[in-house]
């Protein structure tokens, strides 16, 4: 038993070692049963969390998204100094692509100092997906036009350039760039580059791309993201039939070194600038009217919905209905699972 | 040998030497000459490609003075005021012209005199001549009329009574000649004698501070351009700093080895003072240029201009000797982008009064938007006095409404139940609306036609994507249907 207990302890120390080598995130890795009193330093609350290059992030290195399914399949959040990628399946979902990235972005300026964001473009997508509309952003998302900075590029190339300056500054609070398709030139090296001096600056860079093939990318955090049909208006005499209520996302987890795969679907609450996983159908019925809000931090009553989403497709797939070699290339499957 | 149409006949405009041999003249028709030699080569004349290169000419003699103007349509006017001792004087900088306009392969006459218009004369009636003031008159004396830049007419009326020389007419009593040949005569000889000040405008307003450096070995490479550029702004940078300016535009000239002058320019959002920015702005400027920029045999004079500058503020650093200013930070990004990729590259958003949501956002270029003073307060609950109503608005708008197909409507007013847009279709799971935005008629012309009134509708279609659609038109209100339109998209 105690020799058990040693080896553990040493495979955790090692774990630890690669961790830190690779820059992943030690706390993450599951701290063995009765090591706590051996290590007494390894609590979750003094940990800190390594970054590549080995400097030493504050704890506060999560985005927390305020979605529990999400944070907790995400372990924490999204990291607040990488490159992120979101992806939406074709063109027409730019407004869920963007109307994510915006709310992500909404919850960074809420937590840190107003400073502006910065959205880069190609000509290309603000011609088809349609221009940012800064009326929109304020009314939805609560950042102020004076906030907001646009670059159109007329081409990949010079966005790119753009936003590998972009990001090494820490006088924006998120730089958003926004590309079309799957060019040849967004490749490794180029998100390399920009996910390096995401996490030299501390800041988030969000990647959007539309209509995108997903393809081995440095980012380490990929979602995809569609629009999901919203919820009617909540009136005081109940839901309001045939309305057009908060903004509604289906999110899924398309690469993540931590966390499997998985869908949720949140909703986007204008007034709080907060996410709100959307609770199951059935609960909804049984109390149609909340009278006062769900906490969202709390105990909840119910269990926690993420879980049970968690393998919709891949848990079950019906007969006729296997995913395709070329959908399961191997970087579609999570890196590590723990 | 170079035709020009002049009345109804090509006649020649200008001859070389060899048809000069031949006893062809100026403005002798081109059938006679043909006739008596009916080898000879005959262009038409491009008055355009003319002017082209004197100004291109003029450009590169900006290495002498800043203060070049074109003189019709053969002629370029440097005033040297001040310049000559930097040339080594006057003779010497008068060589210098002569003998690098010749290695350019011009055959280029040249006169320098108190006054443009005896400089005028003496280019042309006494070349390679330095006239020195108070003598103009006896330059002019013994030269023709045609020296005293009068209309043809006059001078031939002139001839016909005998005044066949400068000095005649110089001569004559001032009265009568004003009366009987106009003022212009009088003005022109005053103006060449110096009794009447004549101002030569400059092609180019006159940059308020320039440093230049003259290379004995032409540079080639972007690098070594780069360097140069950061050693003529550190000497910059002492006149900025003794006017307590900073610049808001820049030049920089690159003067070539066989006479083309690159000229470069970068503006600045904020007044700028430190080489080292400075150099990183035409660092991308160069970089956009790469292609356009031909050193050929390298640049022997390298000039850099502030062509505006403004109040420069003192900010006080902190005792790391770091001002904890973001803005400047942001400033110097979007000029970065700027000189890379033009003017309109960074965009700010500003909003403005208005009901057509196109129109209720303008996208100002960085550095004409205004700039925030103060960073803005943060959302206070209990400080919102914002309307209670505030209307929903797509986050994403599309610069021209897309025009979509709507083969049936619920009601003959009301949302459509299914779409067609960028041929594929859409079926309208639910629909909100309709929010009227009427066109802003103090805006239009009078006499224009009004434009229709919009209806607009929040669609939500049946995979939950939300899109702001419009209808353009009533029904019923005029014959033809009233048409659709793909607005803006939600969240």
């Amino acid at each position: 038993m105690a020799t058990s207990a040693v080896a553990r302890e040493t495979v955790f120390a090692l774990r630890r070692q690669i961790a830190k080598i690779e820059g992943t995130l030690p706390e993450r890795l599951e701290a063995p049963t009765g090591a706590a009193s051996v290590d007494a330093n390894v609590t979750p609350h003094n940990l800190t969390i390594i970054r590549r290059g080995l400097t030493v992030a504050p704890p506060d290195a999560f985005l927390c998204t305020g979605a529990e399914g999400l944070d907790t399949a995400l372990s924490g959040g999204l990291p607040k100094a990488a490159l992120s990628e979101i992806h939406g399946a074709a063109t027409r979902d730019a407004g869920a692509v963007a109307g994510f990235a915006l709310s992500l972005v909404s919850l960074i300026l809420k937590q840190g100092p107003p400073l502006p964001v910065l959205w880069i473009g190609t000509a290309e997508i603000f011609r088809e997906a349609g221009f940012p509309y800064a009326r929109g952003l304020h009314a939805l998302f609560g950042i102020e036009p004076e906030q907001l900075l646009f670059s159109e590029a007329p081409g990949l190339l010079d966005a790119l350039w753009v936003a590998e300056e972009a990001a090494r500054m820490t006088a924006l609070a998120a730089v958003i760039l926004e590309i079309r398709g799957s060019p040849q030139r967004l490749d490794l090296t180029a998100t390399r580059r920009l996910h390096a001096r995401a996490q030299n600056a501390g800041r988030p860079v969000f990647l959007l791309r539309q209509a995108g093939e997903p393809e081995p990318t440095a980012a380490p955090v990929r979602l995809i993201l569609s629009a999901a049909p919203s919820a009617s208006r909540q009136t005081i005499a109940g839901p309001l039939a045939g309305s057009i209520g908060r903004p509604a996302f289906t999110v899924s987890i398309g690469k993540s070194r931590t966390a499997l795969p998985g869908q949720f679907t949140l909703e986007w609450n204008p007034h709080e600038h907060v996410f709100e996983e959307r609770r199951g159908e059935e609960e909804r019925a049984k109390n149609p009217v909340p009278v006062v809000s769900a906490p969202r931090r709390g105990k909840d009553p119910a269990p926690a919905s993420g879980a049970v989403l968690a393998f919709p497709a891949v848990a079950s797939p019906a007969p006729g209905d296997q995913p395709s070699p070329r959908k399961r290339a191997t970087h579609r499957r999570p890196r590590r699972a723990g | 040998m170079i035709s020009h149409r002049q009345g109804n006949a090509q006649r020649i405009a200008a001859l070389d030497e060899r048809a000069e041999a031949l006893h062809l003249k100026r403005g002798m028709g081109i059938a006679d000459a043909r006739a008596m030699h009916p080898s000879i080569d005959v262009l038409e004349a491009d008055p355009e490609a003319d002017r082209r290169l004197l100004e291109s000419l003029a450009d590169w003699c900006d290495r002498y003075t800043p203060l070049v103007a074109l003189d019709a349509a053969d002629g370029l006017f440097l005033d040297v005021t001040g310049c000559t001792h930097l040339f080594g004087g006057e003779r010497s900088m008068l060589d210098d012209i002569l003998s690098r306009f010749f290695h350019q392969g011009f055959d280029v006459r040249a006169g320098l005199a108190a006054t443009p218009g005896a400089a005028w004369a003496a280019a042309r009636f006494a070349s390679d001549r330095i006239v020195p003031a108070g003598e103009e008159e006896a330059l002019l004396a013994p030269l023709p009329l045609a020296a005293l830049r009068i209309e043809p007419d006059v001078r031939a009326s002139l001839e016909s009574v005998g005044l066949r020389t400068a000095g005649a007419v110089m001569a004559a009593p001032r009265a009568p000649l004003a009366r009987r040949f106009g003022a212009s005569l009088l003005l022109r000889l005053d103006q060449a004698l110096g009794r009447l000040d004549e101002a030569v405008s400059p092609r180019l307003p006159v940059a308020p501070l320039s440093v230049e450096r003259h290379l004995s070995e032409p540079i080639m490479l972007t690098d070594d351009i780069e360097r140069l550029v950061r050693l003529l702004a550190t000497t910059l940078k002492a006149d900025l700093e003794r006017r307590g300016e900073g610049a808001r535009r820049l030049a920089l000239l690159l003067f070539r080895v066989d006479g083309a002058v690159s000229r470069i320019a970068v503006g600045t959002s904020r007044p700028l003072r430190a080489p080292l920015l400075i150099q990183r702005l035409f660092h991308e400027r160069l970089a956009a240029l790469e292609q356009d920029i031909d050193a050929g045999y390298g640049f022997d004079l390298v000039r850099l201009s502030v062509l505006s500058a403004a109040a420069f503020d003192m900010q006080q650093a902190d005792l790391t000797g770091e001002t904890n200013d973001d803005g400047a930070d942001i400033a110097l990004f979007a000029d970065r982008i700027r000189a890379r990729l033009g003017d309109s590259a960074v965009l700010k958003p500003v909003a403005v009064e208005s009901h057509l949501p196109e129109r209720a956002i303008a996208m100002l270029p960085f550095a004409e938007a205004p700039q925030r003073i103060s960073p803005p307060k943060k959302p206070d609950k209990i400080q919102d006095t914002k309307p209670v109503f505030r209307p929903e608005r797509p986050i994403r708008l599309f610069r021209s409404p897309e025009p979509i197909e709507v083969p049936a409507t619920e009601m003959p007013e009301g949302p459509p139940m299914n779409f067609r847009w960028r041929r594929a279709l859409y079926r309208v799971a639910r629909a909100e609306g309709p929010e009227r935005i009427a066109p802003e008629w103090w805006r239009e012309a009078p006499g224009q036609e009004e434009a229709p009134t919009r209806d607009y509708f929040r669609i939500e279609d049946s995979d939950g994507r939300r899109y702001w659609l419009y209808r353009q038109g009533l029904y019923g209100a005029s014959q033809a249907a009233p048409r659709w339109f793909m607005h803006g998209v939600f969240a």
